[in-house]
């Protein structure tokens, strides 16, 4: 989706029908390779992982083809020799790279570079009526607001691949990052897409048209991992941009990711080393933060719910929430996304893949460029591969980013309104304790309208010295008190079955506590001090 | 990685730096020492123009005292190339900073570690066995910097922990010199020795829990290691900084290192009773008054 028409990307090996097989056979032979590379007994327990992890999928899933392959796999575990052990297992990645690759259409792809954004922009803004026009979109018609350093994302495209990292709150994440980077001018990004999000099969169909390769995260398999990275690591040295919610998943708490996968966005460093070691002019890889905003959340409900099941009955994988009922979708277009400010993108200043911020100045980038290869070459200037650095340099990206995501973030009346709630509840039960507010019954929920002014002002005022500062953002916040909450009842009452925050008489009464505390926890940051930028040397986030 | 000689860079060339030097050319290596103002023996190769010694060496550690690290790594200029191991006390006094994000805050450098342990200067001078411990996230910088120090009279040993071993480092000379208050007031013996001993370990392994660090790193050689050499050591700095604070002399030990862990401890509301005690003598309380406010506190657990 995109103004530009993508012909590169067309063009190229990741897309057309043809070199689909070239993609495939490249995935397995990256596979062969670290897999040859293996001793006897770590391939033999490497493979009997997939077996083991594939026929336990299949058990769930009996209707999934594949049966055929992991006997093959069986018996060559059993009596075959290695040779026949390692066919058997690259037989596996073969089909898995065939189900990743997705079922690309060029056609429906030009159509859609020209329709939808148009189509998207018209359901969030509510101008159906313009649906006919074809003109290009301008950013200002639509509700979608879309911030930061635009042009210096526009000039890196260009000279170099992205990558996008975007916060992940609910499954309209994808469609809304394709119509923020049609709005921000950029070109398109391939993005993996959890099977789950074809459970609502227009935009399923759409997906595996628009260039989304598939990632199953059923599959646990050690293998299929690798071979989903070997796919991103293509993608990139192919200079696809690439899009990652590097969270994994959507953040079910509500809160801004504090932590993040690093496998896929790991990918990042090994292909701009795979370029340097080719020799490639255009090797850089820059990765993009973008933090989303949204004043509701279509699937909030569910996913606090989720989120506060007991430890260890959580769903990594949701597929029955309100994304996959068409109705409820449909509510949320309607009711929430025609809002000003429904939806803030903010990007944040680009980062190289040790996490540092990448200078707007092309010449000072230039000179960037050539000393950050320092951290990777040897003396002779030669790229010297360990995975073990490489894990520590992407931690390093991965809490650059987390930093990126809080100081782009934008403070909704919503997200304020519910904050200024919790603490107003959290004192009147006398716990800090989650479970033990969100069960307070209704009277320890009641709260005098000035002891809620003040803790909202209270509220407000360190959000917007927190901007001050430089962390967050309060550009679309009312500038009184009254102002926000009378937003945030707006918004609170247009959705939910439940409201967070409602008003009887002269009293606030938080309704629905879990939801109260599912918006709350988006300013969770406010309370942290800002991480000390390098303690990525020091290990995990403390 | 090789196994041919390397040459490796210390910036420092006091006499930590120059026992480091010893060690690097026992273990096989050329040592060669970054220096400002008095020049290192001359068997030692050395320079006084520090951004020779990054760019001559992968490996470079800083032997400065910790409130000298920010100055020597402005100077030296490692870049992206360069492994950096601060052998020094933890934590910018000044600051509470880590003295590893000194490096990184000052340069281009994102590989660092940290090297603690005992060290007896005088006996490493001399030709004495001792062993050291460096930290590091990355494998590569321990690797490397095992392989510039260790020989058969100085063993290594490798943490993946290096908050914990700076956190070691940083406590160490605090609780040192707390021994030396304690051994040194009217009337204390063995008793107040061990208790504080024991209960300067506890407020360690406490304030290491908050920070995520492994509690064991302070049982192994940068944490007991060091606090028993500091023991061991007749005359040894820190204990003598506390015995001068027994008689009312402020102007010797780590007053301000003190302070940069109670900074530390505070901001994750840990509490350091027998630290900040130190801190309050170093603010003119009375060391005997301080002990009677220790030993009035209300019974507890012993750990938690």
């Amino acid at each position: 989706m995109s103004r530009a028409s993508g012909s590169a990307e067309l063009d190229s090996g990741l897309f057309h029908e043809r070199p689909r097989d070239l993609v495939i056979r490249d995935l397995v032979n990256r596979s062969r390779r670290r897999l040859e590379a293996l001793p006897d007994a770590a391939l033999e327990s490497l493979l009997e992982d997939a077996l083991w992890h594939e026929r336990k999928r299949l058990e769930r899933k009996p209707e999934d083809s594949g049966h055929e392959i992991l006997d093959a796999l069986a018996r060559g575990l059993l009596r075959g020799d290695r040779k026949q052990r390692l066919d058997a297992g690259l037989a596996l990645v073969n089909s898995w790279g065939d189900e990743i690759h997705g079922r690309f259409d060029p056609r429906v792809y030009r159509v859609a570079t020209r329709f939808l954004p148009r189509a998207l922009t018209a359901l969030l803004s509510g101008r159906r009526g313009r649906l006919r026009d074809w003109q290009p979109l301008e950013p200002s018609e639509t509700r979608i607001q879309v911030r930061g350093p635009l042009k210096l994302v526009q000039e890196l495209s260009r000279e170099a691949t992205l990558v996008l990292a975007p916060t992940h709150v609910s499954n309209l994440d994808s469609p809304l990052v394709g119509l923020v980077l049609y709005l921000a001018g950029l070109p398109p990004f391939v993005y993996g897409a959890g099977l789950n999000l074809f459970s609502n099969k227009i935009i399923g169909w759409w997906m595996h048209r628009l260039g989304a390769y598939t990632v199953d995260r059923t599959k646990k398999a050690a293998i299929y991992k690798d071979v989903l990275k070997d796919y991103s690591i293509r993608a990139l040295t192919t200079r696809h941009h690439s899009l990652f919610f590097p969270g994994g998943t959507r953040a079910r708490s509500g809160e801004i990711e504090r932590s993040l996968k690093k496998g896929l966005l790991g990918t990042a460093i090994v292909a701009w080393q795979e370029m340097l070691a080719a020799g490639r002019p255009d090797s850089e890889v820059y990765v993009v933060p973008c933090t989303l905003s949204m004043s509701l959340v279509l699937e909030a409900a569910t996913l606090i719910e989720d989120f506060l099941a007991e430890s260890g009955k959580q769903r990594y994988i949701i597929t029955d929430d309100e994304f996959a009922q068409p109705r409820r979708l449909a509510a949320f277009a309607n009711r929430v996304l025609d809002l000003d400010s429904a939806v803030v993108a903010r990007f944040g200043q680009p980062l190289d893949v040790f996490g540092n911020p990448v200078d707007p100045d092309p010449a000072a980038r230039k000179a960037q460029a050539l000393r950050r290869r320092g951290y990777v070459t040897g003396r002779d200037g030669k790229v010297e591969w360990d995975d073990q650095r490489d894990h520590v340099y992407t931690q390093r990206l991965a809490e650059s980013l987390c930093e990126s995501f809080v100081d782009n973030t934008e403070v909704l009346a919503t997200h304020a309104a519910a904050a200024a709630a919790w603490n107003c509840i959290s004192r009147q039960v006398g716990s800090a304790d989650p479970f033990r507010v969100v069960r307070s019954p209704i009277e320890k929920r009641r709260i005098a309208p000035d002891v809620y002014r003040a803790e909202l002002g209270n509220l407000l005022d360190r959000c917007r010295a927190s901007a001050n500062a430089g962390r967050g953002f309060v550009d679309t916040l009312e500038p009184d008190v009254d102002s926000v909450l009378a937003t945030a009842l707006d918004r609170f009452g247009r959705y939910h079955r439940s409201r967070v925050l409602v008003r009887r008489g002269s009293e606030l009464v938080v309704e629905d506590p879990k939801l109260c505390f599912y918006y709350r926890n988006r300013l969770t940051w406010l309370d942290r001090a800002p991480a000390e930028r390098a303690r990525s040397t020091l290990g995990e986030s403390r | 990685m090789a196994s041919t000689a390397m040459k490796v860079g210390i910036l420092g060339g006091g006499r930590w730096g120059q026992a480091l030097a010893r060690l690097v050319m026992a273990a096989g290596h050329e040592p060669y020492i970054g220096f400002q103002g008095k020049r290192p023996p001359q068997i030692l190769p050395s320079t006084d123009d520090p951004p020779r010694v990054s760019a001559a060496c992968e490996l470079v550690f800083v032997a400065t005292s910790a409130s000298e690290v920010r100055n020597a790594i402005r100077l030296a200029k490692p870049g992206p190339t360069n492994r950096v191991v601060v052998a020094g006390r933890g934590l910018e006094p000044e600051t509470s900073t880590w003295l590893t994000d000194v490096v990184l805050q000052e340069s281009d450098t994102l590989r660092v570690g940290a090297l603690a342990g005992p060290a007896p200067v005088e006996e490493i001078l001399n030709g004495g066995l001792c062993a050291g411990v460096v930290a590091s996230r990355f494998a590569e910088v321990r690797q490397l910097a095992t392989r510039a120090l260790h020989s058969p009279r100085y063993r290594m040993y490798e943490s993946e922990d290096p908050a914990g071993v700076q956190l070691a480092g940083a406590i160490v000379p605090v609780l040192a010199t707390l021994l030396g208050v304690a051994r040194s007031l009217r009337g204390s013996g063995v008793g107040i020795h061990a208790m504080v001993l024991a209960r300067g370990l506890e407020e360690a392994a406490r304030l290491a829990r908050s920070m995520g660090d492994d509690p064991l790193t302070f049982v192994g050689l940068a944490g007991i290691g060091d606090l028993v050499a500091s023991q061991a050591v007749p005359g040894h700095p820190s204990f003598e900084a506390g015995a001068a604070l027994a008689r009312g002399d402020r102007s010797q030990g780590p007053d301000k290192l003190a302070r940069a862990v109670v900074r530390l401890a505070s901001a994750r509301k840990v509490e350091l009773p027998l630290i900040e005690a130190l801190v309050s003598i170093y603010d003119g309380l009375d060391p005997l008054i301080a002990v009677q406010h220790l030993m009035g506190r209300k019974p507890t657990r012993e750990h938690g």
